[in-house]
């Protein structure tokens, strides 16, 4: 696979390096890795640097992940760029929302390296 | 038609749900087993407290306690690195065990999942403190064990619609 670059967006420094590492495991080698703590810093990151793969968090300070999304469409940042969301919310209500926001996948914490795999894998091969 | 979790009170405060969700978290986000422990344990002088709050249909906390060095052993889980000392990342990784727990807690039952928000985790360190929450409508407080240490997890509900 060539390099794959990736941000992930977690108001936690521990839950971004969980990330990465599953992103690891799940085979995504060589992988480069952009952090930010909430949507705003990932906005930030969009506008200077390109990715292949976005992954955010949904509960954080400053702007949540949901706002994140649409303000990723809204700005016309990452065009067809996946996006998925790795959240502790698992509501139905809360998946409608993300993919309403944009959002190509949705992971529940806690998540295994599998999941991550099985997820965002099928992601990459459709770009 | 207003949901209301009144009629579901004993799914909600079904300490297995509790149980469930703490096993559930470490054995994928730490790779090992937890149980509840059910023996009374002696808890270490210093320690790490998280906190998540819930609001909307349920409100309440989720409270995390564990040991210091607990907490630095579960971070060390997490992480891959090794800590001498309860810095800012072990503070992290406490307060992201506590919030994933509530998530996984509240996601047990599908009105609490759609209708209860989290907070962010805040996180107290310190030695000999209580928290106190006054009149809960339900409380569970439950002791683990996590390999040869032992940490509690409560839930409160001071507020149930």
């Amino acid at each position: 696979m060539s390099e794959i670059r990736a941000l992930i967006v977690d108001d936690s420094s521990v839950m971004r390096k969980i990330v990465e590492r599953s992103l690891r495991q799940a085979g995504l080698d060589p992988l480069v890795v952009n952090e930010a703590g909430n949507g705003n810093e990932g906005l930030e990151v969009l506008k200077s640097k390109d990715v292949d793969l976005i992954l955010s968090d949904i509960n954080m300070p400053t702007m949540d992940g949901l706002e994140f999304l649409r303000q990723i469409r809204a700005q016309n940042l990452a065009p067809g760029v996946p996006v998925v969301m790795i959240t502790t919310e698992s509501s139905e209500e809360h998946v409608k929302q993300a993919i309403l926001a944009g959002a190509q996948g949705y992971i529940r914490k806690p998540f295994t390296s599998e999941q991550v795999k099985e997820r965002v894998l099928p992601l990459l091969h459709a770009v | 038609m207003a949901v209301s979790l009144r009629s579901s009170l004993h799914l909600v405060s079904d300490p297995r749900n509790l149980d469930a969700s703490v096993e559930e978290v470490f054995q994928m986000m730490l790779g090992v087993t937890c149980q509840r422990h059910l023996e009374p344990v002696t808890v270490e002088g210093e320690s790490v407290t998280s906190v998540v709050g819930f609001c909307g249909l349920l409100t309440g906390a989720c409270i995390f306690r564990a040991g210091r060095s607990v907490a630095m052993d579960m971070a060390a889980h997490m992480t891959g690195m090794e800590f001498d000392t309860v810095d800012d990342i072990v503070k992290d990784a406490i307060g992201e065990i506590c919030n994933i727990l509530a998530g996984a807690w509240k996601g047990k039952v599908p009105e609490l999942a759609a209708n209860c928000g989290l907070s962010v985790p805040a996180v107290i360190t310190g030695r000999d403190y209580h928290l106190h929450v006054l009149s809960p409508e339900f409380r569970l407080v439950h002791t683990y064990r996590f390999e040869d240490s032992f940490f509690a997890v409560t839930i409160v509900c001071d507020g149930l619609q």
